[in-house]
Parts: C-alpha cells; structure tokens; sequence
C-alpha cells in the first residue's frame, strides 16, 4: 500500500510538470522519457538472455512509417503511431524469424547490422523516403503543443514502465529468466524458446516503433543520418547499464541520471559528447556490472540487516 | 583456431561459378571486386584470429582501421611522410594501441561470456569514434598521391592499377601469417590456445602473452592495412564502422577459425558487390549484398546443423 502510493505520487508529479516547470525542464523531461522508454525496451529484450542492437534500427523505422502514414494516407498523427508499431512489429516479426535462430554473437550483430540496413533501404526509396535529404511535416503533433507532447510521451512511457513490471511480475518471467540462464535446461522443461522470443523481440520492436514515431511527430522531420543515428542505440543501453539491467527500475533510474548529465555535456562539449556515453559502458562493464540500483537496494539491505542485528545483540544484553 | 580444407571447398566451387559468369558478362567488375574484396580479407583477417582465438568479437574493429587511416594521414599532412611509408610507424603505434586496449579492458572480459564483451567493445569503438569527432570533427578528408589514381586501360574499360597492391598485399599477409603459424614456436602455439586454451596452460603455455600477441598483432595489420588504404579513400569518424559487419559476414561465410576461407569470402563479397553496382540504377544496393550473404551463409549453417 505504501509502495502504490509513493508510486501514484511520482506519477502525479509527472503528470503535473507543465504547471510548475519551464519550459526548457518540459524539453529535457520528454527527451528523458523518450529515452527511458527506450532503455526499458531494450533491457526487455536483454532479459531473454538475446543482446540485441536493434533499436536505432526499429526506431527509424517507426519514424519514417509514421510520418509517411501522416504525409501520404492523411491520417491522424496520434493514428500513425499506431501504425509506426505495427509496421514496426511486422517487421521484426519477418525478420525475427531469421534473426531469433542466431544466439549470442550471431544475434548480436546481425541486428547491429539492421539499422545500417534499414539506412540503406531508406536512403534508396527515395520516391517515398525522400532519400538522404529527408521528409518534413508541415506541422508537428497538436501543432507543436509542447504540453500536449509530453503528456502524449508520458502516458506511453507509463504504459511501457506497466509492461516492463508485468514482465517481470507475470508466470512469463519465469520462461524468459529460464531461457536467459540456460536454454538448454529451458528447453527440455517444455518451454517454447521460440515462440517467447520472437514474442518479445516484437512487442519491444513495436515500442521503439512508436517511440521513433512520437520522436519524428514531435520534430516534424526524418533524415537518414539523424533518424538512424547511433544516439537511439547507445544511450538507451548506456542508461539501462548505469541503472542496472534484468530490472524495471534500473533503466528508469539510468534514464534520469543520464539525460540530466548528457544536457549538462551538450552544453560544455557539443562535439562528441557521446566520448562519455562510452566510457560510461566501460566502466559500468568492468567496475559497476550490476548498475546503481542493484548495488543502491543492497547496500540498503545489508544496512538494515545490520541494524536488525545490533538491535537483537542490545536486546540480548 | 582449426584451418579446415574442407569448409572452403563449396566456397571455392560458389566462387568459380561466380567468376565465369561475371567474367563473360562484365569483366572490369571481376577485377575490381578482386581489389576490393582483397581488402575486405585484409581487414576481416585481424578480426577472424581474435575471434578465432581469444573468443571475442571485437566490434571496435573498424574503429581501430579508423585511428590507423588517421594517424597514417596525421603523419602525411604535419610531417609530409607518404601514407605508404607511414605504414611502419602506424603498424607500431597500432600494436601499442592495441596493447594498452588489451590491458585496460579486453583482459579483465575474458571468458565473461559474450555479453560483456560485445557491451565493452562497443563501448570502445563509440569512445574511438568521438575522440576522433572531437579532435578532427566530421568533415571528410582525403590524401592526395598522384600515383594512387593511375589508372591501366585494358580493351575498353579503365582500371585503377593502385589497387592491385591491396591484392598483392593480402596474399603477402595471409602466406606469411600461415607459414608464421606453422613454422614458429610462437605460432604453435597459438595454435594450440585457439585449439584448447586451458589445455595450453597446462602444458606450460603462457596464454595471456599469447592472448595479448594476438590482440596486438591484429591491430598492427589494420594499421598496415589503413596506411595502404588511405590514399584511395576519403576519410570520417565513420569510415571504419562498416568494415567491423563487413569483417563477420566474411568470418560467418569462412566458417569460424578459418583462414584461407577469409580470402576467398572476401573475394567472392568483393565481386558480388561489383556486380550490383554495375546494374545501372541500382548501385545503391550493393551495401545490402554483404547483409545478404551474412542471412544466407547463416541460415544455410542452421539448416546444417538441425
């Protein structure tokens, strides 16, 4: 009980940002959302043991299919987004056939690959995709209503953070923490290994799908070279890192340590501010490889242990 | 690492096929996939023996082929030594690079799982990338030498005579690393570490020197490599980026651990690309062909398998 309130509290807090925030907090808080959706898709991911590099990849995709869907067919642009992930979803369903096969360094870098190859099919559309010149909206989502966005990118983020703790609440997690510790012993249990990966490839697809769509809704653009660009792939997993993965509250906590520090970065090195997003992998990978939050819940465990212990010791005195 | 005869032979009989039927329709495409794909080997080797024998995939590969093109071009523009002969100080700086990567981090991952490894090495090619962003910005640049545009005309189609160095280059390195690794103590070595490397502990290997030998020669090739490269490419923070997929599609099609697979790979990649980009219209898609093989080459080992 006193869990769901403190949670309704920070939800409240969020939700009511635009009224006590400026304006540049409202662009660093949707940014930070954005990202936080993405790491938490990624970290999904990773809980099925499968390391995967495709985000960049599906969020262009989601982009590009979103705001052709607005351009071309005319729909409503909180409608394309529903296109975005379905187009986002039938794509990592085709290709998840193949790619879900593969495992480990195989799996890993063919879909490091994919974003390079989604690129260079875009740029080759050019009928549609505008080539590597890029599309451009006549005008972003709600007319460029920066409350309205954040709330839009708020409630999805929400929904995500709910399927990301359903994940991990839910009979699933105990197939998808069985595949990612041995799949052999997963296997002979009678778990589909399969049908849960391609499962979860897809529906994480299907959010950096919308993601990509809100993100291009929000900008009223797409080119190649940005929409593709490494920042959608290297952040998430950097924050998701920091925060610690296999867990809900990691990528959360990472998403807001990272996006406050990398607003500070813009500022005093707009070049290559991405150096420390990659430093921060190496370290967390050879000093930290359990994240903040892990390292933080246990250091407050073994505290209170510690207390309960002195309090029994003076109560035996 | 196991250099297996048998694997390559379907490649070979792929290749032959390949070859006759480009060579009567398009011959200029046959020689210049065999340039290009000579260097697709050259750079895919380094990648193969760390992957071959220390178990790592090191996806800051193309990065360490970018800081090669760099420093190669450093050396040509503040002290005007020709990209060529910049091949030696660059095969040097490489090795020590790769050393002090080796040490600071690839060492403390070993037999980590791949998880780990692929999250590090990846954060290394992306700290690479920037510091490259950093100091040199995005801005192409490039390194002109009259002799690395020559040009020979056969028949009726021009081509470049430069690039018939990175032939003669490739097969120079692919010989010497094989007779290295037959006739040497070292190389025997190396051998049984790639084969079994507590069983080489065991028997009085130092594994960790073998380990960072590897590590560091392979970096010194793509240095050697980059200093060759260099006057026939234009160079940004991304140039090498592609060559770390690249590299694996052709150790996926070799099969792993082999190495006159790689050459092979690389020459049959190189020629499938020059194919796709001499169809008028189409020559876009020729960056899709080594994404192709990759799916190919690995469903077909899948099937295999099951």
């Amino acid at each position: 009980m006193k869990k769901i309130i403190f949670y309704l509290f920070f939800v409240i807090m969020a939700a009511t940002l635009p009224y006590y925030a400026g304006g540049y907090l409202l662009h660093v808080s949707t940014t930070i959302l954005i990202f936080m959706s993405l790491s938490l898709s990624w970290d999904m991911m990773l809980r099925t043991g499968q390391l995967s590099f495709g985000n960049a990849g599906f969020f262009g995709l989601g982009a590009y299919a979103s705001l052709i869907s607005v351009s071309n067919l005319d729909i409503h642009p909180v409608l394309s987004l529903f296109f975005a992930a379905v187009f986002a979803a039938g794509v990592a369903l085709v290709v998840g056939f193949a790619v879900l096969r593969l495992r480990k360094i195989y799996f890993a870098i063919t879909t490091l690959a994919l974003a390079l190859v989604f690129e260079v099919i875009v740029m080759n559309l050019s009928d549609l995709t505008g080539g590597s010149s890029g599309r451009v909206l006549p005008q972003a989502i709600f007319g460029g209503n920066s409350v309205l966005i954040y709330w839009l990118i708020l409630f999805i983020t929400i929904i995500v953070i709910l399927i990301s703790e359903l994940l991990n609440k839910s009979k699933t997690h105990y197939a998808i923490n069985s595949i990612r510790n041995d799949e052999i012993t997963a296997r002979s249990s009678g778990i589909n290994v399969f049908k849960y990966l391609v499962f979860v490839f897809v529906f994480t697809s299907a959010i950096q799908g919308i993601i990509g769509g809100v993100y291009t809704q929000q900008y009223a653009f797409v080119m190649p070279e940005s929409t593709f660009s490494l920042d959608f792939l290297l952040l998430p997993i950097a924050m998701a890192l920091v925060g610690g993965i296999y867990t809900t509250m990691g990528p959360i906590l990472g998403a807001i340590f990272l996006g406050l520090i990398s607003e500070y970065l813009k500022l005093i090195m707009p070049y290559g501010h991405l150096f420390i997003y990659g430093l921060i992998i190496v370290i967390v990978i050879l000093f930290l490889p359990e994240g903040i939050y892990k390292v933080a819940r246990k250091k407050y465990r073994n505290r209170k242990s510690q207390e309960v212990k002195l309090d029994a010791s003076s109560e035996g005195k | 690492m196991k250099i297996n005869q048998k694997k390559t032979s379907w490649l070979f009989a792929i290749l032959f096929f390949i070859v006759i039927i480009v060579g009567i329709w398009d011959a200029s495409a046959l020689i210049y996939g065999l340039q290009r794909g000579s260097l697709y080997a050259l750079i895919a080797l380094p990648l193969a023996m760390v992957l071959g024998i220390m178990d790592i995939l090191n996806l800051a590969h193309g990065e360490l082929l970018t800081v090669g093109l760099y420093a190669s071009y450093v050396l040509f523009i503040n002290f005007s030594i020709d990209p060529l002969i910049s091949t030696l100080p660059v095969f040097i700086f490489l090795v020590i690079l790769g050393g002090i990567i080796y040490f600071l981090t690839i060492k403390k991952v070993l037999g980590e799982g791949h998880l780990p490894q692929l999250l590090l090495t990846f954060g290394i090619s992306i700290m690479l990338i920037e510091l490259i962003k950093i100091y040199w910005t995005t801005r192409p640049r490039n390194v002109y030498r009259a002799y690395a545009s020559s040009s020979i005309t056969i028949g009726n189609f021009r081509i470049g005579s430069y690039e018939f160095l990175y032939v003669f280059l490739a097969f120079a390195v692919f010989l010497l690393l094989k007779l290295f690794l037959k006739k040497t103590r070292l190389g025997q070595a190396v051998y049984a570490v790639g084969q079994n490397p507590r069983g080489a502990e065991i028997v009085g290997i130092n594994v960790d020197l073998v380990y960072l030998f590897i590590f560091c020669l392979s970096s010194g090739i793509l240095g050697l490599t980059a200093g060759v490269m260099l006057p026939r490419v234009s160079i940004f923070p991304l140039t090498g980026n592609p060559f770390s997929l690249i590299s694996f599609a052709l150790v996926a099609m070799a099969g792993m651990g082999s190495i006159n697979g790689i050459l092979l790979a690389g020459i049959t990649l190189g020629i499938a690309e020059a194919v796709i980009q001499a169809i008028p219209g189409y020559g876009g898609w020729s960056d899709l062909v080594f994404f192709g093989v990759l799916i190919a080459v690995i469903m077909a080992k899948n099937i295999q398998e099951a």
